[in-house]
């Protein structure tokens, strides 16, 4: 995903560095960039669901 | 080493295996994410790739050979990096990937429209001591911009091939092979970091072996801005003793420097690329740069960036939180649907069903879970929380944060802050207790400490705020008076802990991603993500809180409570009923705003001098439960303790003086 605050890429479904140690054990829901730290909540899966409903078909992934 | 093979195509029947020599060279594709680094990839290797974990870790990595290199070149796609400095798992790899002794040649793919960003890793990548190509990838997207690039310049000064490519339709892809089939000779570009800089990466450079892959330059360069992996390399290499003889040279530089190594090797690389792109780089002044270099300029310049954010907060804060959020919808939905229909509703098929009264009282007397409880979260938070968050995805969808966070650096510092520290406090006006575990992310014990301070004393979150702009909206002067008080409050607590509290003050630096305009369905979903979290979050605890409130009216404890805090409601001039407010406040700030607000709507309100009173004294009271144990949790007990019952004594100490203030102004 991008972080909405540096515009990184990562991969959110990794559990960051940030993580290890918080008090929630990484269970919380949401997700830190590892480049600037901001916390933004994940996806929940029903909006990941319509997402891939409306996604044009055929299209080919952008690089 | 956990293996998946993909086989994309059929395998050529000529072929009898598609992994290459075990010991055979390497070529690497290495870039930032998203610039068609793995379409280049599968050009270069059509169907000939194997897709595997790189050991150790669930980061996967594509490798394959390239048919008209045959099978003594292995070809691999590495993770995307920014840097060779890594932050994530992925650049980890990538730079293990690099360290190999296999390496033949880098190709450094890079998004042509962006090449001024990302000639910093270019340069990286050089002074590691590799032979480099650089691919200018997505170069028919630069052409339709009008983006002009004089390749044969570039490379006549990075001293490296510079091959525009496209490789949705291979375009430069056979110039490419051509440079792999002969390595390039090694270019002589350096890029000084300043004479600290450089005696201390000259130093380093003698304790490193000269046979190693990568550069003694390079990794000097690494471990003085503090990399890791490449100190457990180095450990590895030469043992503990040359370790700890680097890691005290690393000391000694970074006492002698204002700023952080990273800092002063960042700004060399971004000034050089610059100074090489300069004549070579040509990009057409379009309408929608114009204006977005504009908004940038007014944006970060303190004369017009300040006067923004008075704007944003009127019209985002004030007007759509306070007056829309917290006036016409909570009393849409307290007054139209909950006292109207739902709760009589409610009571009355309690009254009929339920012969037991405590359990009647649990669910429908005046703290009940369905009256209190969902009334509180449904009809007064959640339009609060809602409006907020529609603000603020809106915000942060634009890019405007970023622009925020430097405008504010310079007034932080005078705070002990930087401004890093903008992404906690504004995440705090949305929830204290998650902004609290974001502290986290700030470079020094020092800033750590006084941004929880400041988050525990005086930023409201979204509920607190949005219920106190709606009650004060009617008074531009009781808004004003609170804010002011908050506002002073907050600076000279961060002024005076700044001065007392030892410790550096860390450099503030970072790239601006382009501003934007936001997408309806992106400021949505966002909108909608942190409903979704911030309602998992409260629903229980609400319900919770009616739950021991129902426990300690039994056991007349919440009465005793009540009773407790009389004197201290008094001697601000309050009502007793505003204790109740108070005491839910120190459960959750949102069920203390609620309740505030619930005082408000009841037989006797407050007056306007009461409310500011109780406004400015709430919002600068104890942090909820919830922040509270996380603020025990990052900075521990003792911290904890003393800014806990620093805050206490400060939010009435404030309000009684505001309290004074206000009687003898008469308002």
């Amino acid at each position: 995903m991008l972080c909405p605050f540096c515009q990184r890429e990562f991969d959110e479904t990794k559990l960051p560095e940030a993580c290890k140690g918080c008090p929630s054990g990484g269970g919380c829901n949401n997700v830190r960039c590892p480049y600037c730290g901001y916390e933004t909540p994940r996806e929940p899966a029903s909006v990941k669901k319509l997402k891939a409903f409306f996604k044009p078909k055929g299209r080919e992934k952008k690089p | 080493m956990n293996k998946i093979l993909k086989m994309i195509g059929a395998v050529n029947a000529g072929e009898s295996s598609i992994e290459p020599r075990a010991d055979a060279p390497l070529v690497l594709l290495v870039g930032n994410p998203n610039v068609g680094k793995s379409a280049l990839f599968n050009k270069l290797t059509g169907q000939y790739v194997t897709v595997s974990n790189y050991p150790g870790t669930t980061v996967e990595v594509s490798h394959g050979h390239c048919p008209q290199l045959g099978h003594d070149v292995e070809i691999v796609d590495t993770p995307g990096m920014y840097s060779l400095l890594p932050i994530t798992d992925e650049e980890r790899v990538a730079s293990d990937i690099l360290s190999s002794p296999r390496v033949r040649v880098v190709i450094h793919v890079v998004d042509a429209k962006n090449i001024d960003r990302m000639l910093g890793l270019t340069l990286q990548l050089i002074e590691s001591g590799r032979p480099v190509v650089l691919a200018l990838n997505m170069m028919d997207e630069a052409r339709t911009l009008g983006i002009q690039i004089d390749h044969e310049e570039l490379s006549r000064r990075l001293g490296i091939p510079v091959i525009p490519t496209v490789s949705l339709t291979s375009e430069g892809v056979a110039d490419l092979i051509r440079h792999l089939k002969t390595p390039p000779p090694l270019s002589m570009l350096r890029v000084e970091c300043g004479t600290l800089i450089e005696q201390a990466i000259l130093d380093i450079a003698r304790h490193l072996s000269p046979a190693s892959p990568i550069a003694p330059r390079a990794r000097a360069s690494l471990l003085l801005q503090g990399d890791l992996r490449e100190r457990e390399r180095l450990v590895q290499e030469k043992g503990e003793q040359a370790a700890a003889t680097v890691l005290a040279i690393v000391a000694a530089t970074r006492a002698k420097l204002n700023h952080s190594p990273h800092y002063y090797v960042t700004l060399a690389l971004r000034t050089h690329s610059g100074q090489l792109l300069g004549g070579c780089l040509s990009t057409p002044t379009r309408a929608p740069d114009k204006i977005r270099r504009i908004l940038d300029r007014i944006c970060t310049t303190p004369l017009t960036g300040y006067p923004l954010v008075a704007l944003v907060l009127y019209f985002g804060l004030f007007v759509l939180v306070g007056q829309f959020g917290a006036g016409t919808c909570v009393n849409f939905l307290e007054e139209k649907v909950f006292q109207s229909h739902l709760l009589p509703w409610f009571s009355s098929l309690v009254n009929a069903h339920i012969p037991w009264q405590p359990l009647r009282d649990l669910l429908a007397g005046d703290y009940g879970i369905i009256t209190l409880g969902l009334r509180y979260s449904i009809a007064i938070i959640f339009p609060i929380v809602g409006m907020f968050f529609l603000v603020f995805a809106t915000l942060e969808d634009s890019g405007y944060l970023p622009r925020l966070a430097l405008l504010v650096d310079r007034g932080f510092k005078r705070i002990g802050l930087n401004g890093r520290a903008v992404i906690p406090i504004v995440l705090g006006f949305g929830c204290d207790t998650m902004a609290t575990l974001v502290t986290r992310t700030l470079e020094t014990k020092r800033e750590r400490i006084i941004c929880t301070i400041m988050l525990a004393l005086a930023i409201p979150c979204s509920a607190q705020l949005g219920v106190i702009l709606g009650l004060l909206s009617g008074s531009g002067a009781a808004l004003a008076i609170w804010a002011g008080v908050v506002l002073s409050i907050m600076l000279l607590t961060g002024w005076l802990a700044a001065k007392l509290l030892p410790g550096e003050q860390p450099m503030f630096y970072m790239e601006l991603p382009p501003l934007r305009l936001p997408t309806l369905m992106n400021v949505l979903v966002k909108t909608y993500t942190r409903m979704v979290w911030y309602f998992r979050e409260i629903l229980p605890m609400f319900i919770l809180a009616s739950v021991l409130i129902w426990v300690g009216q039994i056991t007349h404890l919440f009465q005793i409570m009540i009773h407790n805090m009389k004197p201290l409601m008094r001697g601000l001039g309050l009502p007793d009923e505003s204790a109740v407010a108070f005491l839910f406040g120190f459960f959750r700030r949102d069920y203390g705003a609620a309740g505030l607000y619930d005082l408000q709507k009841s037989a006797h309100p407050m007056t306007l001098h009461q409310l500011t009173v109780a406004a400015v004294t709430l919002t600068l009271f104890l942090p909820c439960i919830a922040q509270f144990l996380v603020m025990q949790k990052e900075r521990g007990t003792k911290v904890t303790l003393w800014i806990s019952g620093g805050v206490f004594v400060t939010a009435f100490t404030v309000g009684y003086l505001t309290h004074v203030v206000l009687t003898m102004v008469g308002m």
